[in-house]
């Protein structure tokens, strides 16, 4: 097999390759799926929640519109009462009551930095998502297992925010 | 172990399409190499 | 296409066969250290396990995606312009896009046990999703066709320009604000948050993941030499019949 690099006469008269329609309606895919990614970076990625003490003070977390707020789930604060479930949710000195109905997923409990996703009615935060925003640092478990309890006595001291 | 699913889950599936990947490359690497002489692989 | 006997078994070569042994080996010793040895974390239990596979695949997606720019921009600078890097740089990108792709799918499941939801729409995500779309438009920008210069060179201006996402998303949730957390090592110097054997794990992990990056990156552009050369081998004969068709 020849395999020396071709000279230029020669590369003209190659005979054209088919084009190749898969690779195309990829790349037509690519730019359209890329095109929702960027308009979805734009309206929520950017600027992705309020923290509790900005509700109502900043603009885009006006009090009367959805948003998403994020604060630390405070401690004791967490009730369950016939399916739903409240807490109070603080950031820089400023709480907000937040109703959710049913069991928050994830790891969620006492100290944890939270995102509530609703709207503000009578002062309260009703919320129909919520997602926790778990911190960067891990700690290993001791070996007598822990209960409940201490897990969340553990997320108090493990949380900075 | 709780969430086994998931875990393990994660952990196959990551296994799983790396083998796969691999057995690819090699078998594409034997396959083709039957068009060529060992003399010509660079790498021989 | 002839049929040669005397052909070698494929890629492999006594220094990849080692190295495939010791990629194997690391990984067992990973699926020990990450599933058996390591603690569980006291927030999220056994689920932290997850991070073990999750961190270093982005870790190989990204510096798959940083080989490929590298030996994009040797292509198009080097005097002799050598095919073998643009097979790096293809090679590469292919093993990238597979890595972001495990790491989308484990960090989705690893997400719904800690936050409660498989995919949010916030900075780390969507950034994460658009470097493994760019990178999959990459893909089929170098199966366009023509010839394999024609490739190398419009491929290599796409990785040049495709490889400065990789700090939008590192630095995303430090830039914007994001539900996914920021990284635990290599970002705050000597503040490490990870515990003991977790922080052992990890590294193990990155280790490990690096040597079958580089173990699967030599295979892969070793094959893209055979289908470059069974590519050249149809056009050899397709000139010769062009040629005795005109009578040249």
């Amino acid at each position: 097999m020849d395999l020396t690099p071709r000279s230029n006469s020669e590369e003209t008269i190659v005979p054209k390759r088919k084009r190749n329609w898969f690779a195309i309606a990829v790349i037509v895919i690519a730019l359209v799926g890329g095109g929702v990614i960027v308009s979805q970076f734009l309206t929520s990625a950017i600027d992705y929640y309020c923290n509790v003490d900005e509700v109502g003070s900043r603009d885009g977390c006006e009090g009367d519109r959805r948003m998403r707020v994020q604060g630390i789930v405070e401690q004791y604060s967490v009730k369950e009462l016939n399916g739903s479930t409240t807490f109070s949710m603080t950031f820089n000195m400023k709480n907000l009551n937040v109703v959710y109905q049913g069991d928050p997923g994830g790891v969620f409990q006492e100290c944890i930095p939270v995102v509530a996703h609703g709207r503000l009615v009578n002062g309260k935060f009703e919320s129909d998502r919520i997602e926790v925003k778990h911190s960067n640092q891990y700690v290993e478990k001791n070996e007598t297992r822990m209960d409940r309890a201490n897990s969340e006595a553990a997320a108090c001291s493990v949380q900075k925010d | 172990m709780e969430h086994a699913s998931f875990i393990i889950g994660s952990w196959v599936l990551t296994a799983v399409s790396v083998v796969v990947y691999a057995v690819f490359i090699v078998k594409r690497g034997r396959s083709l190499s039957q068009n060529a002489s060992r003399e010509e692989f660079p790498w021989t | 296409m002839q049929l040669d006997k005397t052909s070698p078994s494929g890629t492999g070569t006594p220094a990849t066969r080692t190295l495939g042994v010791l990629v194997i080996a690391s990984l067992i010793a990973l699926s020990l250290f990450g599933l058996v040895f390591s603690a569980e974390d006291v927030v999220q239990g056994s689920t932290v396990r997850i991070m073990y596979v999750h961190v270093p695949s982005i870790w190989v997606a990204y510096m798959a995606f940083a080989f490929t720019a590298i030996s994009s921009a040797v292509y198009l600078t080097a005097k002799n312009r050598s095919l073998g890097w643009d097979r790096f740089a293809g090679a590469s990108a292919e093993i990238g896009v597979l890595f972001v792709a495990i790491s989308l799918v484990t960090g989705s499941l690893w997400g719904r046990l800690t936050w409660g939801t498989y995919w949010v729409w916030d900075a780390r995500l969507t950034s994460t999703a658009f470097l493994f779309i760019t990178y999959i438009g990459y893909l089929a920008v170098r199966r366009l066709g023509g010839t394999h210069r024609q490739r190398a060179r419009r491929s290599g201006v796409l990785a040049l320009l495709a490889v400065l996402e990789i700090p939008l998303v590192h630095f995303s949730v430090r830039v914007w604000r994001s539900l996914h957390q920021e990284a635990s090592v290599a970002d705050k110097g000597t503040d490490v948050e990870l515990d003991g054997l977790m922080l052992f794990s990890l590294f193990f992990g990155l280790v490990a993941f690096t040597l079958l990056f580089v173990w699967l990156v030599i295979h892969r552009q070793r094959t893209l030499w055979l289908e470059d050369a069974y590519a050249d081998k149809g056009l050899d004969a397709a000139i010769v019949a062009r040629r005795e068709e005109a009578g040249v």
